[in-house]
């Protein structure tokens, strides 16, 4: 029992991670309809400058900052370099220009910073135990990042005229149009704002994984599966499914043999894309074709 | 895939178009290792590259130029027919034939159960599915003993043709061109059918397929498990050429790649995948020659920036791929000069003649003579 409580708080805190990747593919997803295959790379992105940036004697904070400041510039060029020149194109070649944009970033990350692993040093050393349950430090400091993050984006898209606009379009591109909100504005936005969403997530996870310019697919493919979880087009829906992922993972590498550990997650997307792709926290809402 | 207004009448080449488009296709492919073992960077086994690049490539011209469909799961399939061939000949001592047609069926099998399910609700989650297949497959792979885990499986036999082994480069590129030659004719036929016809219907509007009474779901499926078969059946080249796989074969960066050489090549034209993978090979090639240091220090892999941008360059600049844009400059030429007669007109020997392009825009094509 004890050990199953120590893989569900190790899972949430892991999954906090995912959650993020996850909330910025929704976004993007909501307001644009693509499927942004750069998100795990933001994420990348930001934990790689961090660390490097830290490992060259930059503080913590101004290198979180730099960090943030870095990976959201590089999602706004991909967004005004890579997608904007294609509007109007099919939502399928706008997809695969995002593999192409994803495939840029690796790449050119480790052109300039080599294959090896970087090390950052956790925001506060140790670890705290409760109820039998020990946790890293730098976990919980990765689930306030997110919680702290979440709520930013939930306040922005409630109660701020921008969010709101943004939702509009979400909801409704034509409407939104007519109301003088322009998509290619909002498309502008919600890529810098998913940049920025992977920045946080990656300095927080700097000092746990590791970094190194290889980690992008992974993440990006694990915020997949927390936002399919959620259905796609829920920003709450991919937080949750988020912690899910995070928890069932944790759980499975728990029990099976350590190799299999990142197979869990894919199979959980397979599984969830074959039986139930309308997501599995919502009901089901009219077939599309 | 912007709509094309004249598409229906620029649609159908001729027979003698098409004929001679493959005479000129036949000629290029015959005439490859004359000209790659004499310049250099290239050599015979990128020659090779291309061609099962190409077979692994060509089922996405249905399935994601006709249909719509993303696949990210080409690799998970052509890793199926190599890793099938591996350990039924090495392993287990089948003849190579019997083991090349199980590994076709084998993902043709696969894509089918996974085709099924997937293709009841669409939106983009094929590419998803298909990626995450993919990353499991590699790992279990790398797990299992059967599958000789993260070393591989060496050993596998060459192959026999008609009494004699291929051994060299030279021999087995024109055995893989030949099987390319075949592939291209049977995607020919295809999207030339009216599954084609079915295809790109579905592809231009699921609403209006469905509404005309076309099981949407159904034809996705076929031209899914047609590309599957095809990457299964380049696995199984593969596997004989090489004599040795291992989890590379599954990797998620071969099929971005298979991606990138239609896309590049031109989503919607059988000849397109030899195009691209003839400019995806010469990238690999030249930035290795070109890039040395760069690529020691980014582990080797410093092609996949010359991919991405590759990729992100003909998508916003030549969206229908390197033969559709030659393709639409001959219909544009067409358009301005006299009509020509088909046989006449420049396209049908520079080897444009698939269904999308050939100088015929100011012909309207004969209706009855369509199916020839």
């Amino acid at each position: 029992m004890g050990q199953l409580l120590q893989f569900v708080v190790t899972g949430l805190a892991t999954g906090a991670t995912y959650a993020l990747v996850g909330l910025g593919i929704a976004l993007v997803f909501q307001v644009t309809g693509v499927i942004n295959f750069a998100q795990g790379h933001f994420v990348m992105l930001g934990a790689l400058t961090f660390a490097i940036l830290e490992e060259n004697g930059t503080a913590p904070v101004p290198a979180a900052l730099m960090a943030l400041a870095g990976t959201t510039v590089i999602g706004l060029l991909v967004e005004r370099l890579v997608i904007a020149p294609a509007r109007g194109a099919h939502v399928d070649r706008l997809i695969i220009l995002t593999i192409g944009a994803a495939i840029v970033i690796e790449g050119a990350a480790l052109v300039a910073f080599g294959t090896q692993p970087r090390i950052a040093a956790p925001f506060t050393e140790g670890v705290v135990r409760f109820g039998g349950v020990r946790l890293e430090r730098q976990y919980l400091w990765v689930s306030v990042a997110t919680i702290l993050a979440v709520a930013a984006v939930w306040v922005f898209l409630t109660r701020t005229t921008l969010g709101k606009a943004m939702r509009g379009v979400a909801m409704d591109r034509e409407a939104a149009r007519l109301m003088g909100i322009s998509p290619r504005r909002m498309s502008l936005l919600v890529f810098t704002l998913a940049a920025a969403l992977g920045a946080i997530g990656g300095v927080a996870l700097a000092p746990i994984q590791h970094p190194d310019p290889g980690i992008g697919i992974a993440l990006g493919l694990k915020g997949f599966t927390a936002a399919v979880i959620g259905g796609l087009d829920s920003p709450a829906g991919a937080v949750a499914g988020g912690l899910l992922l995070g928890v069932a993972e944790a759980i499975a590498a728990g029990y099976l043999p350590s190799g299999y550990k990142d197979a869990v997650a894919y199979g959980v997307l397979v599984l969830l894309l074959l039986v139930r792709p309308t997501g599995v926290l919502k009901t089901v809402r009219a077939v599309r074709v | 895939m912007k709509p094309r207004a004249r598409w229906w009448s620029a649609r159908e080449p001729s027979r003698i178009t098409r004929l001679l488009g493959l005479a000129v296709f036949a000629a290029v492919l015959f005439s490859v290792p004359a000209v790659f073992t004499r310049i250099e960077p290239y050599t015979m086994s990128d020659g090779v590259q291309m061609a099962i690049l190409a077979i692994a490539a060509l089922g996405l011209v249905p399935l994601t130029g006709y249909a719509n469909q993303i696949s990210l799961g080409q690799a998970a399939f052509y890793g199926t027919g190599a890793y099938t061939s591996a350990i039924l000949t090495a392993h287990s001592g089948w003849n190579p034939w019997l083991a090349l047609l199980i590994g076709a069926v084998v993902a043709g099998g696969g894509a089918y159960v996974l085709g099924l399910f997937i293709f009841r609700v669409s939106g983009h989650y094929l590419a998803l599915a298909t990626i995450a297949l993919g990353l499991v497959l590699a790992i279990v792979a790398r797990q299992l003993t059967i599958t000789g885990g993260s070393e591989g499986l060496p050993g596998i036999p060459y192959l026999t043709v008609f009494g004699t082994e291929l051994t060299g480069d030279v021999a087995y590129y024109y055995f893989a061109a030949a099987v390319l030659l075949v592939a291209t004719m049977v995607v020919g036929l295809v999207v030339r059918s009216s599954l084609g016809r079915s295809l790109t219907a579905v592809g231009d509007s699921a609403f209006a397929a469905a509404a005309s009474g076309i099981d949407i779901a159904r034809y996705k499926r076929v031209a899914f498990v047609l590309a599957a078969v095809l990457a299964a059946l380049a696995g199984s080249l593969y596997a004989h050429w090489v004599t040795y796989v291992d989890v590379h074969t599954l990797d998620l960066l071969l099929s971005i790649q298979m991606l990138i050489v239609v896309a590049v090549g031109g989503m919607r034209s059988v000849w397109g995948p030899a195009v691209g993978a003839f400019v995806v090979v010469s990238l690999v090639r030249f930035s290795k020659e070109w890039l040395p240091a760069l690529s020691e220090k980014a582990g080797g892999q410093v092609e996949i920036v010359a991919y991405g941008v590759a990729l992100i360059l003909v998508l916003l600049f030549l969206p229908r791929g390197v033969v559709g844009e030659i393709a639409d400059l001959f219909t544009r030429l067409g358009a301005s000069s006299p009509p020509l007669p088909a046989s006449a007109s420049p396209a049908a020997s520079a080897g444009g003649g698939d269904a999308a392009s050939a100088g015929s825009a100011a012909r309207p094509a004969p209706v009855g003579k369509e199916r020839s």
